[in-house]
């Protein structure tokens, strides 16, 4: 008897706890997503009110699949996300353990880590920009006259070069984001566990492939959703960058998207590519869950 | 007995990451030194002609200051509120038992796999029905949410990872939960409340889509939205594009310097070891 | 066991097994997030209960203009709409801020539109999106005001109409013209074929410019306007009178052949202008980098400041030339600028009217140019002395660059149509198609976006510009 209701009482002061959180989310949430399901279901062409908004069932759905600059746009994302991600964590994990140890400077380490992440996204890729600039940009002058390259190169018209700057300019501001997401992690881990090691006698090495990664997973699970959830997103920087140039060869999804939605005014077709995104991610956010090994409604091992 | 070559490595590493992490933000300063001209001439690493006019055009011609003020209403508030709410969730979601939490966490979640601009549309009509556009509440609510899940996942993943046997031990000596709540685990928590205090506060300092999208003027623009509209149709002022940057980014940078300490445990728990 | 009682009433802990004290500050931080919580709450909700609607004089009829207020031409408008104000005392005008950028502004006017938001009263419209808003419905027809469209330039006039009514007044136009450098060039180039030849000339003399030609060739809206004016050239179109699509005709494939060589051929282009937008091509010019640019009028005047620029006094203007070797070929201008609608949803259309006419006023446009040195798109001013000193180029070039002047098509559709032609130029210009299959496949891509869209009736009807 006691067992149960205690278990209520839990349950009650469970959802008391996070009806504040669902609360606001779902105040502003429910709305947005709702619309942009419905609105997925039918044809909205807000430049021709005169067909008015009849709903198609799936013909969204439909045309998306047969397009091939939406399966193009998905590459691009993927192998964007794909890359950029690696990176990161590579970069990320060797910074939080750079900023977890004791040394002189480390809280100008810490601070000026984070001055990517705080800069706008906009000017960020300007600044990227304008470094990648063929004629007055300082990355062409540093590789010419380090004798890499023979003469300035055109970085944005090949497909190939123009991911180069994409992708620096995501690593250099994401990976302080990267970074302090597995600092914090770190924190959490028993330093009594390295001191055991250590005893015994295993090098720094196998201490990080035994203790810190495995304790670190629910860290990178967080990163890695967080970090796809925003490849998948990016916007902002390609668009400054590269406008999804040459061509359409660095177009991502979210581009496409804005496009669709907000250029053409095709908010049926828009709304059902949001929802094909939305889908994608979470697809992967399961795939992140169960592939790591970590259960959410219940506690660690 | 340390092993140097192991410590050069680590060191030389670091200052090569640090270089590439600064050097982009080295060359905003210069720019923004740059008469405009020149930009776009020569590169040079080191500033051959300073000049101060695009600092100066930011605050007399621009009135830069209340963007700032603006976002920092909105930063500081959206992080105040999203780290007591999402600790409170969390708190349920990593200690007690009760089902739907899975469910919750994926909820939480859902919100941020839409891409924003598709959210934009039905949001503006939303808030526009409340009577929130142009208004702080208008766009603290909507941070709030993008940036909940983050804290609620970091944070519930902390509070999962430190010990329940404190916890125990002070329920048998009598402590309430709450009591263990506030005294023992949010103590514990700091690092990561300090980690996602700042990662939202940054979050919400950088957003520009929606901050464009629901104010109307310059009373409650914030800090990205003023720097887009430095730009004419054609033009691009980058010298004072990139000393507005320079500007906004002090602010973060101080608030990081504050706070770094918090970000580790270790030390700053006055450990006394034995 | 006792001990650790003993520290846990004492406030120490054992996180991680090891005796630990809980510091102190980590307990202070607590309380006062406490206290600074019940704070906030009080302030969050005292913030949204004064966020309430701005009261207004009931008497007064209150306008929002929304445009372009940056730097001179935002004390300009402020300066015009107090004027306003005083001969129309009953009418209070707000100005409202929105960003210059054409893609920003764009969406911030489709979400107010969208949502049916009466404010801005008055919409600045791109030339190219009139059409768009007005199948839309968001901006009213203006024939019930009986305006004298008579007196502004044809083409603008053109690109203002749709379905035969006229949905917005014309303000500024903005011109593509060539630029050249008068002390590496003898005169005025009378066609493209000269224009190459003598920037090459210009380039292999010693001392001579970096690049031959410079324009906006990046994946955007002003490589369409570049395009056309190299389609005029040749006597091409993307759109013909009946409203077909001839944009892969034999003069638009040599049009775009012709920009081509311009990169690969003669090289009097840079490939960096394949990355360009307006600026960038500026800077090049202004630096004394290149014999010729195509751009519009505005970097006139910071290319005529001795302070900054490299070739103040040392250029000219004109028209962009047409081909010497098509017969159908004139000299071509693509057609930009702004224009002046009114919000369908306004509560106060015949006094937005009023505003629009004001503004749109000989007057007041003699005033834009001398402040701004932007083109009037009355045709009567350009025999006006006065403008002579306003504008930088002599009346007889400006007045010929507007005339020749061709809006791109006219059409709801339009930023659609020009994403996919603006994909298959880029293709064709950084050499991943040819310009025949390049130019087909945007023929065919249009036709399928008017068939999809049922535009293929209205565009016949009522088809105009290039």
């Amino acid at each position: 008897m006691r067992r149960i209701s205690r278990l209520r009482s839990e349950a009650r002061l469970g959802w008391a706890l996070v009806s504040p959180a669902l609360g606001v989310i779902a105040l502003i949430a429910i709305f947005p997503l709702g619309w942009t399901f419905w609105e997925s279901l039918h044809l909205h062409e807000l430049r021709m009110p005169w067909l008015g908004q009849p709903f198609v069932g799936l013909a969204n759905y439909a045309e998306i699949a047969k397009d091939p600059r939406f399966w193009a746009a998905l590459g691009h994302t993927v192998f964007f996300t794909v890359v950029s991600i690696s990176l990161e964590l590579l970069i990320g994990l060797f910074l939080a353990l750079a900023m977890n140890r004791v040394f002189r400077g480390r809280g100008f380490v810490r601070a000026a880590v984070l001055v990517p992440w705080a800069i706008p996204t906009v000017v960020a890729a300007l600044l990227w920009r304008f470094i990648f600039e063929s004629q007055g940009g300082i990355a062409n002058a540093l590789l010419v006259e380090a004798g890499i390259l023979n003469q300035p190169m055109v970085w944005f018209i090949e497909t190939a070069t123009a991911w180069v700057p994409v992708i620096l300019a995501d690593v250099w501001k994401t990976t302080p984001f990267v970074a302090l997401l597995l600092l914090a992690g770190l924190q959490n881990i028993d330093l009594s566990l390295y001191e055991a090691a250590a005893v015994d006698g295993a090098n720094a090495w196998w201490q990080l492939r035994h203790i810190t990664l495995p304790l670190l997973k629910p860290a990178i699970l967080v990163t890695l959703i967080f970090r796809t959830l925003d490849g998948f997103r990016v916007f902002d920087l390609i668009y400054v960058l590269t406008g999804g140039g040459p061509g359409t060869s660095t177009e991502p999804v979210a581009l496409y998207t804005f496009n669709a939605l907000l250029q053409n005014l095709r908010f049926g077709y828009g709304s059902a590519l949001s929802v094909v995104i939305f889908a994608i991610t979470f697809g992967l956010a399961l795939l992140y869950v169960k592939g790591l090994g970590v259960r959410l409604g219940g506690d660690e091992a | 007995m340390k092993i140097r070559w192991q410590n050069w490595l680590f060191g030389g590493a670091l200052v090569v990451l640090m270089m590439f992490t600064l050097f982009p933000f080295y060359w905003a300063i210069v720019a923004s030194l740059t008469p405009e001209a020149a930009l776009f001439r020569e590169p040079s690493l080191w500033p051959t002609h300073i000049i101060f006019d695009h600092y100066r055009a930011l605050f007399d011609e621009r009135d830069f200051i209340t963007p700032i003020r603006n976002s920092l209403i909105v930063a500081g508030t959206t992080t105040f509120f999203c780290l007591i709410v999402g600790t409170l969730a969390a708190y349920a979601l990593a200690r007690l038992e009760f089902r739907g939490k899975a469910a919750i966490m994926a909820f939480i979640l859902a919100v941020t796999m839409f891409p924003q601009i598709s959210i934009v549309s039905p949001l503006y009509l939303l808030l526009r029905a409340l009577h929130l556009i142009d208004t702080y509440p208008g766009l603290i609510m909507p941070y709030m949410t993008f940036a909940m899940p983050l804290t609620v996942w970091v944070l519930t993943g902390s509070i999962r990872q430190i010990p329940k046997d404190l916890e125990e031990a002070a329920h048998v000596d009598g402590a309430s939960r709450r009591q263990s709540f506030t005294k023992i685990l949010l103590p514990l928590a700091v690092p990561s409340l300090a980690t996602t205090g700042i990662l939202t506060f940054i979050y919400c300092w950088n957003e520009f889509l929606f901050a464009l999208s629901f104010t109307l003027g310059p009373e409650r623009q914030t800090v990205p939205v003023a720097i887009a509209l430095f730009r004419g149709q054609y033009q691009v002022p980058w010298g004072q594009i990139l000393a507005a940057a320079v500007v906004a980014t002090a602010p973060v940078a101080v608030m990081v310097l504050v706070f770094q300490r918090r970000i580790v445990q270790g030390l700053t728990a006055g450990a006394v070891k034995g | 066991m006792g001990s650790r009682d003993g520290a846990l009433a004492q406030g120490r802990l054992y996180p991680r097994g090891k005796l630990v004290e809980t510091p102190p500050r980590s307990r202070r931080s607590v309380v006062r997030l406490v206290t600074l919580s019940r704070l906030s709450t009080a302030l969050a909700l005292a913030s949204v209960f004064g966020a309430c609607a701005r009261t207004s004089n009931k008497n007064e009829t209150v306008l929002t203009f929304s445009g372009s207020a940056l730097g001179a031409e935002g004390t300009l408008v402020q300066k015009q709409l107090k004027r306003f104000m005083v001969l129309n005392p009953g009418i209070r005008v707000e100005l409202q801020r929105t960003p210059d950028d054409a893609s920003q502004r764009h969406q911030l006017y489709v979400q107010w539109l969208n949502a049916r938001v009466g404010n801005p009263s008055i919409l600045q419209l791109d030339v190219v999106w009139t059409p768009e808003f007005a199948a839309a419905g968001w901006v009213l027809p203006l024939s019930r005001y009986g305006p004298s469209s008579g007196e502004f330039f044809p083409a603008t006039i053109e690109a203002n109409t749709w379905a035969g009514k006229l949905y917005a007044l014309p303000w500024f136009a903005d011109v593509g013209l060539l630029y050249r450098r008068t002390d590496l060039i003898s005169g005025e180039p009378r066609t493209l074929e000269e224009m190459v030849a003598s920037a090459r000339g210009a380039m292999s003399r010693r001392g001579g410019p970096r690049y031959g030609i410079v324009w906006q060739g990046a994946r955007y809206e002003g490589l369409i306007t570049g395009f056309v004016e190299y389609l005029g050239a040749f006597g091409g179109r993307i759109i013909d009178d009946k409203g077909e699509v001839v944009v892969n005709r034999p003069e638009a494939v040599r049009a775009l052949e012709f920009m081509r060589d311009e990169l690969y051929g003669s090289h009097v282009a840079p490939l960096d202008v394949l990355t360009w937008h307006e600026e960038e091509a500026r800077f090049a010019f202004q630096n004394g980098n290149a014999a010729f640019m195509r751009n519009w009028p505005y970097p006139v005047a910071a290319m005529s400041d001795t302070a900054q620029s490299k070739v103040a006094g040392k250029f000219a203007v004109s028209p962009m030339p047409k081909s010497g070797t098509a017969p159908a070929g004139h000299s071509t201008a693509a057609l930009g600028g702004a224009q002046l609608a009114i919000n369908a949803y306004s509560e106060h259309p015949n006094a937005a009217y009023k505003l629009i006419a004001y503004l749109t006023a000989p007057e007041q446009m003699l005033e834009r140019a001398q402040a701004v040195g932007q083109y009037p798109t009355r045709p009567a001013l350009y025999d006006d002395p006065r403008l002579k000193t306003a504008i930088a180029i002599p009346l007889d070039d400006a007045r010929r660059a507007i005339e020749s002047a061709t809006p791109r098509p006219v059409t709801p559709i339009y930023t659609e149509l020009s994403e996919i032609l603006q994909i298959e130029l880029h293709r064709a210009l950084v050499r991943q198609a040819e310009p025949r299959d390049a130019l087909n496949s945007a023929a065919a891509r249009i036709n399928t976006l008017i068939d999809r869209t049922g535009m293929r009736k209205l565009m016949s009807q009522t088809s105009r510009g290039q």
